[in-house]
C-alpha cells in the first residue's frame, strides 16, 4: 500500500462513526447511504462521502439500483480485514551518485544565522529569512548532528567549493547518512544558503 | 621601513572613557561641594580601577596590571590623604612630600617601562595585522560561520601552556573548557568589557579554537572584519588566523615565546592602538 491510499484510509477510519458505519457493512448484505444516514443519524453527504470513500479504496463494492423514482447506490462489503501495511523503505531516498558530486559552497551574502554549539565543532540550528517587507518570515532549521558537522565544513563563500560527498568526507560523516545531508542540502539550496556550482 | 597596514586606523577613544570620565566626575564634584570632596570621590574612582586592574592581573596572570593596581591604590591614599590636609588647613609635611615625589617617580618610570615594552598592551590589533599579512587578494565573502582549519598533533599539555602564555602576554583572553581551549583576542579599546565576559559568552566575538583531540577551529567577528580597510577574502584570512595561532603554539613549544613578541612588536603599532 502506497503512503497516499494508507493515509486515505487512515483517515476514513478515524472518523468516530467509522466503526459504525462498518458494524452496518458487516452485518447488512447491502445498504444505502440513506439507510445508513438514518439508521446512525447522521447527515446523508456524511454517509455518502464514507462509503465512497470506502468504494475508491475498494473495501466495498457498489451497485447502482434504478427501483425508485431516481437511481442510488448500494454497497457491499467486499474485505473482511482491513489491513494498513506500508512499506517505508519506498520513500527513503538511495543517495544518488550525481547528487553527492554536486560542487556546493555558501552563498555570499546568504543572510542565514548559524548557532555554534557550545564545544565550536559543529552548527546546532540555521535561521534563514525568506519573503519581503510584511511577508518576511523567520524559519529556523533545528540540525541533526551529521547535519551540523557538514554544515561547519561546509566552504565559504568565495572559496574553493568542495563536492558533497567531499564535504562529508572532511566532515567525517558515514556515507550511510548521505539521505539526511542531501535533504539538508536541498533546503538550504532552496532558501539560497548553499550554492550549487556544478 | 614600516610594514604596511591592512587595519583601518585606530580612532576609537574607547580606552580614554574611564578616564574621562574619572576626570569629568571630578572635576564636578569639585565645582559641586569642594576640593576635599572631589579628592574623595577621585580616590574612591582610582581605587575602583586598581580593583579592574588587580581582576586583570587575576584572570591574565599579567604583572604588569599589579604594578598599575598599586599605582592606583597609591594614588588613591595620596588623594586621600591631600584632602584631609586641606580640610584640616595644614600645609603638607616633608614627609608627605617625599612620599608623594618618591611614589610618583617609582611608579612613573615602571609605568614608562610598561608602555614603552607594551607589557600592559592587548594585543589584538597585532594579532589582526599579522593574521591579514599574507592574504592579498580583495574578495569580501564574510560569513558568520566558524571556519575548521585542521588537525594539529600537539598535546593537551602544549596547548594549556600556550594557553597561560597568551593569557599572560595579552595575546588573547583564554576561556577553558573540559574538551577544548579558546583563545579570544581583543584589541586596545575593549580591554574593559572583554575580560568580563563568562565562557559561553564570547561567541559572537572573534575565536580560536584548540580541541584537544587537535581540531583548530576560527570565527572571525563582523566587527573586526570591517575593520580591515579593503574587503579580504575571508575564507584566507581565517585560515590565515588559525595558522598563525599555530604557528604561535609551535614557537611557544620550542621554547621562543619570546619570537612570538617580537613578531608583534615588529608592527612598531602604537601603544593605544
Amino acid at each position: 500500500m502506497d503512503f497516499q491510499t494508507a493515509a486515505r484510509l487512515g483517515s476514513l477510519l478515524a472518523k468516530d462513526y467509522a466503526e459504525d458505519i462498518f458494524e452496518l457493512l458487516v452485518n447488512y448484505q447491502a445498504i444505502s447511504a440513506s439507510e445508513v444516514a438514518t439508521r446512525l443519524d447522521l447527515h446523508i453527504k456524511t454517509a455518502q462521502d464514507f462509503l465512497e470513500g470506502l468504494a475508491e479504496l475498494g473495501i466495498v463494492s457498489k451497485e447502482e439500483i434504478l427501483e425508485k423514482k431516481r437511481p442510488y447506490y448500494r454497497y457491499v462489503l467486499k474485505q473482511e480485514r482491513i489491513q494498513i501495511d506500508i512499506d517505508l523503505m519506498e520513500i527513503k531516498r538511495k543517495p544518488n551518485p550525481d547528487h553527492l558530486s554536486m560542487l556546493i559552497r555558501e552563498r555570499e551574502n546568504a543572510g542565514a544565522r548559524f548557532s555554534v554549539a557550545r564545544s565550536d565543532d559543529t552548527i546546532t540550528s540555521v535561521t534563514i529569512w525568506s519573503g519581503e517587507g510584511r511577508e518576511r518570515e523567520e524559519r529556523k532549521i533545528k540540525l541533526t548532528t551529521p547535519q551540523g558537522r557538514f554544515l561547519y565544513h561546509l566552504p565559504f563563500p568565495k572559496a574553493e567549493p568542495l563536492s558533497v560527498g567531499g564535504v562529508m568526507q572532511k566532515a567525517g560523516i558515514a556515507e550511510s547518512l548521505a539521505p539526511e545531508i542531501l535533504d539538508l542540502v536541498q533546503l538550504l539550496e532552496k532558501y539560497r544558503v548553499i550554492e550549487n556550482l556544478t | 621601513m614600516y610594514p604596511i597596514r591592512k587595519l583601518k586606523a585606530d580612532r576609537s577613544i574607547g580606552g580614554l572613557i574611564p578616564v574621562l570620565g574619572m576626570l569629568a566626575i571630578f572635576g564636578l564634584s569639585t565645582l559641586l561641594f569642594d576640593i576635599t570632596v572631589g579628592l574623595l570621590i577621585g580616590a574612591v574612582m582610582i581605587w575602583i580601577y586598581g580593583l579592574y586592574c588587580l581582576f586583570v592581573f587575576l584572570r591574565m596572570g599579567n604583572l604588569g596590571y599589579l604594578i598599575v593596581c598599586a599605582y592606583c591604590l597609591f594614588l588613591g591614599v595620596m588623594a586621600v590623604l591631600t584632602s584631609q590636609n586641606i580640610e584640616g588647613g595644614r600645609d603638607p609635611d616633608i614627609q608627605f612630600r617625599v612620599a608623594w615625589i618618591s611614589g610618583v617617580i617609582f611608579f612613573g618610570v615602571l609605568l614608562i617601562y610598561l608602555a614603552v615594552t607594551k607589557k600592559i598592551k592587548w594585543r589584538g590589533r597585532e594579532i589582526f595585522e599579522l593574521a591579514a599579512a599574507p592574504v592579498e587578494s580583495a574578495g569580501d565573502g564574510y560569513t558568520p560561520r566558524p571556519r575548521p582549519i585542521g588537525k594539529v598533533e600537539f598535546s593537551k599539555q602544549e596547548i594549556l601552556a600556550f594557553a597561560r602564555f597568551a593569557a599572560k602576554n595579552l595575546i588573547s583572553i583564554v576561556y577553558y573548557g573540559p574538551r577544548q581551549v579558546t583563545f579570544v583576542p581583543v584589541k586596545m579599546g575593549d580591554e574593559y568589557t572583554h575580560p568580563f565576559r563568562l565562557r559561553g559568552s564570547y561567541h559572537e566575538a572573534t575565536w580560536i579554537n584548540f580541541d584537544f583531540e587537535g581540531e583548530v577551529s576560527v570565527h572571525i567577528a563582523q566587527k573586526d572584519y570591517l575593520d580591515y580597510q579593503e574587503p579580504l577574502e575571508f575564507d584566507k584570512l581565517c585560515e590565515s588566523l588559525g595558522q598563525l595561532f599555530i604557528e604561535f603554539v609551535e614557537l611557544q613549544n620550542k621554547g621562543e615565546g619570546v619570537r612570538i613578541i617580537d613578531r608583534m612588536d615588529a608592527l612598531r603599532l602604537n601603544y593605544f592602538s
